[in-house]
């Protein structure tokens, strides 16, 4: 499809916000059981799988789920495959024949795990989402750009780091990220662990785009609203569980904050239906020494807002947890 | 001596018949163009051609399709009509389109890669923390 094509059909698309909750009245139950219980053990017969896995489904939406949940069950992330690449990107950034034929080699070696050892990086996922899809007739499209985690440290970031998906449901375009759905990394214990992470599957485009920057920003879905690369890196630092809580996070929109001593500051958050949100606390870091705070909180209609009076001088990390989930951080300097 | 009958065409019968025996021929005839179609898969890379195990090849509009072997060869599980198109995808490689004619019957498709960064960004619950200056 050309370019512009596709852009017009992303820009009309994001004028209305697409998100899981459009499906609310499908059940998804079906789709996850057919995924939960379909196996294999080699990936060389990709259609024979996505037909199995979609064969007595009705809508696009739950084939989709069963593919879905099927990867984020059965693909795990391949820690050493991650570590190789990032070395030899590293070491190859600035000679780009060296980067395109490492790049070559790297991919190949990386399917053949993917289709016999189901194991595979962030590409591979998108890869493999989008391949599973075109089998069964949805269009989708891989999307390259820069994910923030906690260790990403954006002044050493020159290249894209990860690769999600849009799909294409009901003429409307959807974002979802099955890497990030499918579990969690430990790089110090060079170990995975498969947690399914829902947050990330027709994901919020707002919420989303606190922690994914897509290179070309026609792939935000936020049209023209989309902040720049600049201030993308200014705003909150969330993490996998806000995608499960929150619903979208409405203030504050940036990570750093400056504030006078004795000043009240407020956060607000919507959250997801049927949250039921008790435990709430901030975790604020001196550097030295951290403290619990229950910060003074209210709901209304969803709307989570805490009020919180930084007393002391200094600097801080202030993490946010409900229900002894991380969902953000934010830092302080305060001033007298 | 015995004369043997001859058969008229005149008689309804035989035109009926005849008209008939032709049909399996004609059939016959349409059944020489379905096409039992196998092939080989390969995957062009910037260094090298290999072979390709576990490519799907698929018959555009329909879910019938297959999967090349570890030889990278496969048999197509329904016979084919000249003008049928083939979707032949591997991950990684470009999507190849092949239409097919009145003598495919063996098709060798090599697949170009794709310009795609294989990228990766490690999901990981590690919690912020500030660098700080030490004053």
């Amino acid at each position: 499809m050309p370019k512009t094509t596709l852009f017009f059909l992303l820009f009309y698309a994001s004028l209305c916000f697409s998100q899981q909750s459009d499906f609310k009245h499908i059940n998804f139950t079906k789709a996850d059981r057919i995924a939960n219980t379909t196996k294999t053990k080699r990936l060389y017969e990709l259609n024979k799988l996505t037909y199995n896995l979609t064969n007595n489904l009705e809508t696009d939406v739950e084939k989709l789920r069963a593919i879905y949940v099927w990867i984020c069950n059965n693909i795990a992330n391949d820690f050493r495959l991650y570590t190789l690449n990032e070395r030899k990107r590293n070491r190859f950034e600035k000679d780009s024949l060296k980067l395109e034929n490492w790049n070559s080699k790297f991919k190949k070696t990386l399917f053949k795990k993917l289709l016999k050892k189901k194991k595979t990086i962030c590409t591979g996922y998108a890869y493999l989402l989008k391949e599973m899809c075109k089998i069964i007739g949805i269009e989708s499209y891989m999307v390259n750009g820069f994910a923030r985690t906690a260790t990403v440290d954006f002044s050493k970031l020159t290249m894209p780091n990860h690769t999600w998906n849009v799909v294409k449901l009901n003429n409307k375009w959807y974002l979802c990220d099955p890497t990030w759905s499918t579990g969690i990394s430990f790089p110090e214990e060079g170990r995975f662990q498969f947690i399914y992470n829902d947050g990330y599957f027709l994901a919020d485009p707002e919420l989303f785009f606190l922690n994914h920057f897509p290179a070309d920003n026609q792939f935000s879905l936020l049209g023209e609203t989309a902040p720049n690369f600049i201030e993308y890196t200014e705003l909150p630092l969330i993490y996998g569980d806000a995608f499960t809580t929150i619903k979208e996070h409405i203030s504050p929109n940036k990570m750093d904050h400056i504030l006078k001593k004795n000043s009240v500051f407020t956060f607000q958050y919507l959250l997801k239906e049927n949250q039921n949100i008790n435990k709430i606390k901030f975790i604020i870091d001196n550097g030295a020494s951290e403290k619990t705070i229950k910060p003074e909180f209210h709901k209304k209609n969803n709307i989570l807002t805490l009020n919180h009076t930084f007393k002391n001088k200094g600097f801080f990390d202030v993490h946010l947890y409900l229900e002894n989930k991380l969902i953000a951080t934010y830092t302080f300097k305060i001033t007298n | 001596m015995k004369t043997i009958p001859t058969f008229t065409t005149k008689q309804p019968t035989f035109i009926l018949l005849g008209l008939f025996l032709s049909l399996f021929f004609f059939s016959s005839e349409l059944s020489a163009q379905d096409l039992l179609v196998k092939g080989i898969v390969k995957g062009q890379t910037y260094e090298e051609t290999e072979v390709l195990n576990g490519a799907n090849i698929f018959l555009k509009g329909t879910n019938i399709g297959t999967s090349s072997n570890k030889k990278g060869e496969f048999t197509f599980p329904k016979r084919l009509k000249a003008g049928d198109i083939l979707e032949v995808s591997y991950l990684g490689f470009i999507t190849k389109r092949i239409k097919i004619g009145a003598n495919s019957t063996y098709l060798k498709i090599t697949l170009q890669e794709d310009d795609n960064q294989m990228l990766g960004a490690l999901n990981s619950n590690k919690r912020f923390k500030s660098k700080r200056n030490k004053e």
